[in-house]
């Protein structure tokens, strides 16, 4: 789901890097004042873990694959803040280390999947949690993935009427919202289920081992 | 010989100059130039730095061309013009990415930060170890699957890896912070 540098406006990354350095500030505050000595080796495990669930692929129809985003799982195990900062760290580290993803494209990465993400996620588990828990694992999984699809859609969809020629003709990311919901929604509509499965099926598996 | 953090800082710093002024340049002509500078900046290995460029972007640059050239067929000459800049602007991004990011040490480079440069080497260390262990898991899965792996399989297989590797996780989280714990380090942060 990351978007690559050279697709988003400065219009927008510019804004976007000062809202999510504003957070990513308050987020270390935190992280510094944390009283639990395990509260930094905590977050730089998470994020590892982080790394680690985006490698995990799952086969769709049509004899393709796609990896799960990881953000419901981390978000449910570790917290709204912890899922950021790590989440964060992780796209950082994409970017600079790994060639992945993209340094303009990192504030919308962390504060789509990081943020929104993890808050979207950990909020409809908190609200199912007491009907149904596999429902609320399954819900929070799924609503890790979607939730960032159409926040990227959306932006990605602004990039033509933010940042036009003379002529009118797009300078960035040159397709509206017509093409980019259904393009960047719909597959992820299926990944959310992979990604749901994936979280019930690990929370049972680590439950089971925890309770032997 | 032994490098500055200062050293890594300024190419940090550089590098983010440069990806933002490519993206401030809409005239496909200093685009161009950008690209060749940097080719002739890598010197004898430009022409691996540019397939790597290329074969790195492709899919998605091949998608998005293809699919503007669908949507505005009615107006190609514009159409073409827009997709120039695009994909030089692109192509020069992901030049820069490969040819400055290897040539920085990102701990010595976020040093500003002790926090951040802490929680970036911890990172770091446990990110390679599992990258090496995920690589082991799906051999494992590969080579004792005679058949194709079915998707109830590979969902629990996807389901037990990332079981494993959050189990690991706590356990490292533990395992550090008592290792850190014995050395004094929160008392010297205190």
């Amino acid at each position: 789901m990351h978007i690559p540098d050279g697709f988003i406006a400065p219009q927008v990354y510019g804004p976007a890097y000062g809202a999510t350095g504003l957070l990513w500030a308050i987020g270390l505050r935190r992280l510094r004042r944390a009283l639990d000595p395990a509260a930094v080796p905590r977050l730089a495990v998470a994020t590892a873990a982080a790394f680690a669930l985006m490698m995990v692929t799952v086969p769709m129809p049509g004899g393709t694959t796609v990896h799960v985003l990881g953000v419901g799982m981390v978000a449910v195990l570790f917290g709204v803040w912890n899922a950021f900062l790590a989440l964060s760290l992780v796209y950082l580290m994409q970017a600079l280390m790994f060639g992945n993803g993209g340094v303009t494209a990192l504030p919308i990465n962390a504060l789509a999947m990081g943020l929104l993400g993890s808050l979207s996620a950990v909020g409809i588990y908190r609200l199912l949690k007491p009907l149904q828990h596999t429902v609320a694992l399954f819900c929070a999984g799924w609503t890790g993935t979607v939730v960032p699809a159409i926040v990227l859609a959306v932006i990605l969809g602004a990039q033509p009427h933010l940042a036009q020629a003379a002529d009118g003709t797009p300078l960035f990311f040159p397709f509206g919202w017509k093409v980019t919901l259904p393009a960047v929604i719909v597959p992820h509509l299926l990944v959310g289920i992979a990604d749901g499965v994936l979280v019930v099926m690990a929370w049972r598996v680590l439950g089971r081992k925890e309770s032997t | 010989m032994i490098r500055s953090s200062g050293h890594d800082r300024a190419l940090l710093l550089g590098y983010l100059v440069a990806v933002v002024t490519a993206t401030l340049v809409h005239r496909p002509i200093l685009l161009a130039a950008g690209v060749m500078v940097v080719l002739l900046s890598a010197g004898r290995p430009a022409p691996s730095l540019l397939w790597r460029s290329v074969r790195a972007t492709l899919p998605f640059v091949l998608a998005v061309t293809l699919g503007y050239v669908l949507v505005a067929r009615d107006d190609l000459p514009s159409a073409g013009r827009v997709l120039l800049v695009l994909n030089l602007r692109i192509l020069l991004l992901t030049l820069l990415a490969f040819r400055i990011l290897p040539g920085i040490d990102l701990q010595r480079a976020l040093a500003f930060s002790p926090t951040l440069r802490f929680v970036l080497i911890l990172t770091t260390s446990q990110v390679l170890t599992f990258r090496r262990l995920f690589s082991d898991f799906r051999q494992a899965l590969a080579c004792r699957s005679p058949h194709r792996v079915g998707l109830l399989t590979a969902l629990r297989h996807g389901a037990s890896t990332s079981a494993w590797f959050l189990r690991r996780a706590e356990h490292d989280a533990s395992e550090i912070t008592q290792a850190l714990d014995a050395r004094g380090f929160f008392l010297d942060r205190d």
